[in-house]
């Protein structure tokens, strides 16, 4: 995370646009349905982050994957989980690009012959050449078909409209998918270097806990409370791993805290699984 | 801008609309998935039956496809139970082409689980196991519960928020497109560059032709930044005169830039304020192809005389950015009429087209042909063009339940 902050995401411009409805927040009473038009401004504000996520993945993708073709073994491994972050920030919603998430981010176990399968491609499948065979050679068309596939995902996002009910129970979704699958490391399993992954992941699920926060009544601060704290928790024990540039490998994470974090995480599920149905989108 | 805009009525405020607060709770065109978290639904792995009396199917995945792989079921909730027959953890998933409708992850070698889903009539794919395994089919036959909703006169309410929230997103980057636009534009002009100036007079307006739909709702600002001098009782010479046509009278008239430095910043203040103003519109889903259809309307019936840039002669640039931005609009709403008015929607498809076609024969470099260069057969023909889509999106409101 700290890579990112000291890199330009691009203009001033667009982060103002990125702050644009930060004042359109509207207070709901205890109790009251949520009028349906009160999801716009969240919705809306929430395609502008992903569109600023995507924006960050273009431009990191592209300096990732010319690293991997020019054979630079060390700086393509150095870029590896700094650029998968924005794409795992959006990953709440990948739902919607089930296609390219599955060319951009699937396991080799997603395919029958595993590492061996020519539809083993994107990320995962350059991860386990740099990582697993310590080599850049045979990974320039997998870098080439990850690069297309993120300008593709890029166009794709521009021209969709966000469903309010795949939006609002993404955030769910991708705990669920953490705490089933991912929390046991199966996602970077030749660089370890899942715990940027999962920062990525809760900050993407809290991003839009965040946005629709204010729509909850007054009957819900216990729930928001919970939430809250729970995300805490998350954050609290990532932070003892960071390092200068990131993260301490997957390894790392004692037996205790792996604990409180899946508790966390399964926690969060419960919980964000039920916002749709308070924000009327059940 | 509207001709009708001078100094300002107020802006126009309707009341909430009926079909929005109707009562179609009782559920969506959309496709609405079950709320049953994973892990419970994990935890609660043997099938039991439901309450409601909703259809339960059986899947069966083995190593390489699903038992059945072909399924119907009818629209409305459904409960799929899903047996995993192969000897690795498989998904399930149902997609409406490339999204995911509702999906169960992680489904552990010889365990079950379920899935409830509320499916709109259609046809769905489901995977099964391996990305490579092929994929089934899911139909969804119309319910009495699905013809009823059809029968209450549009889509409820919350299918608008996705349309609505995509037009904010594009007001939004519109809105910061015109301040970058005007920026450039000013610049030249305080830099007495005229040619320059000229040269990003239409551009500069393109940004703000393209929100014309949603004009109305800013009118103080509409009658700052777009006003023509016909409404202003000392017409080129009222102090009252700002905005893009009095510097276009100075740029193209009287072919100078001298004394246009403090319009310029006023213009430049005015849109950084429409950028703001952007951001607390709270439109209602009626106001959509309402607005989008006087724009269209308008051109037909008004700007058609090339009144609206009588010294540059850029219209056709602006009717292009105008018709954009209605397209914009109609391309939201077209999804959600079509089930309802498939005529309707492959009208106005095709009528966009014909406009869009009619006004490309006009393209020059980087730009149009000056107006004043179109003759008056040209410009009847494309007025009649122009009206026609205009009736067509004024059928709009109608077939979404909006009027
Ligand atoms: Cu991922």
């Amino acid at each position: 995370m700290q890579i990112r902050l000291s890199r330009d995401i691009g203009s001033a411009a667009f982060i103002a646009i990125a702050c644009a409805f930060a004042n359109t927040a509207i207070l709901v009473p205890a109790n009251a349905a949520v009028e349906p038009r009160a999801l716009v401004a969240p919705v809306a504000d929430y395609k502008i982050y992903v569109t600023g996520k995507v924006r960050e993945l273009v431009t990191d993708t592209r300096a990732f994957t010319d690293a991997v073709k020019a054979g630079d073994v060390a700086k393509a491994k150095a870029l590896f989980a700094p650029t998968r972050t924005s794409y795992e920030a959006i990953e709440p919603i990948a739902e919607l690009f089930s296609d390219l998430d599955a060319a951009i981010d699937s396991r080799a176990d997603d395919h029958e012959q595993a590492e061996k399968d020519s539809g083993f491609t994107g990320f995962h499948r350059i991860e386990y050449g740099l990582f697993e065979q310590n080599s850049t050679a045979g990974l320039a068309p997998y870098a080439d078909k990850l690069m297309a596939d993120v300008l593709e995902l890029q166009k794709r996002i521009a021209s969709l409209t966000f469903p309010p009910d795949k939006v609002v129970g993404g955030a769910a979704v991708l705990m669920e998918e953490v705490a089933a699958t991912k929390i046991s490391g199966e996602e970077d399993r030749y660089s370890h270097t899942d715990l940027w992954d999962f920062q990525a992941n809760f900050d993407g699920s809290r991003k839009i806990f965040e946005l629709f926060r204010p729509l909850l009544g007054t009957d819900d601060r216990a729930f928001v409370e919970k939430v809250e704290a729970n995300f805490a928790t998350v954050d609290k024990i990532l932070a003892k791993y960071k390092t200068a540039d990131g993260f301490q490998t997957y390894d790392k994470l004692t037996d205790a805290d792996r604990k409180v974090l899946s508790a966390a995480v399964n926690t969060l599920a419960e919980d964000l699984s039920t916002l749709r149905g308070k924000l009327g989108l059940g | 801008m509207t001709p009708t805009s001078g100094p300002a009525p107020a802006p126009e405020r309707r009341p909430p609309s009926a079909a929005m607060k109707m009562a179609v709770a009782a559920a969506a065109v959309l496709v609405v998935a079950g709320g049953i978290a994973f892990y419970l639904a994990s935890r609660t792995a043997r099938h039991e039956a439901r309450d409601g009396g909703e259809a339960v199917t059986t899947v069966t995945i083995t190593g390489r496809t699903c038992e059945p792989n072909a399924l119907t079921v009818p629209a409305g909730r459904n409960t799929f139970r899903i047996v995993n027959a192969s000897d690795r953890a498989v998904e399930w998933e149902i997609l409406d082409g490339v999204m995911v409708v509702e999906e169960r992850e992680n489904i552990a070698p010889g365990f079950t689980q379920t899935l409830t889903a509320k499916l709109a009539p259609g046809t769905f794919t489901i995977t099964c196991g391996l990305l490579s395994n092929p994929r089934g089919t899911l139909h969804v036959t119309p319910s009495a519960e699905s013809e009823a909703m059809k029968a209450a006169g549009g889509p409820p309410p919350v299918a608008f928020i996705g349309p609505l929230a995509e037009y904010q997103v594009y007001l939004t980057l519109e809105s910061a497109a015109l301040v970058e636009g005007a920026g450039r534009f000013v610049a030249a002009v305080k830099a007495g560059d005229l040619a320059r100036a000229k040269a990003l007079y239409a551009p500069a307006r393109v940004s703000y032709e393209r929100m014309g739909p949603v004009a109305d709702r800013f009118a103080d600002l509409d009658a700052a930044i777009d006003a023509r001098a016909e409404y202003f009782e000392r017409r080129e010479q009222d102090p009252g005169f700002t905005g893009f046509h009095r510097l276009e009278w100075g740029l193209f008239a009287q072919n100078s830039t001298d004394g246009l430095a403090a319009v310029g910043d006023k213009l430049l203040a005015d849109v950084a304020s429409l950028r703001q103003r952007v951001r607390t519109l709270d439109l209602p889903p009626e106001a959509l192809a309402a607005g989008a259809q006087r724009v269209v309307e308008r051109i037909a019936d008004q700007k058609i005389d090339g009144s609206d840039n009588r010294y540059a002669h850029s219209d056709l640039s602006d009717f292009e950015a105008t018709l954009a931005g209605s397209r914009k609009v109609v391309d939201l709403l077209r999804p959600l009429a079509a089930p309802l008015d498939p005529t309707l929607a492959a009208d106005l498809e095709r009528q966009f087209g014909e406009v869009e076609a009619a006004l490309a024969r006009y393209h020059q470099g980087d730009g149009f042909v000056p107006y004043d260069r179109i003759g008056g057969d040209e410009r009847a023909a494309l007025a009649t063009q122009l009206r026609d889509l205009a009736a067509a999106m004024a059928r709009l409101n109608a077939a979404l339940g909006l009027s």
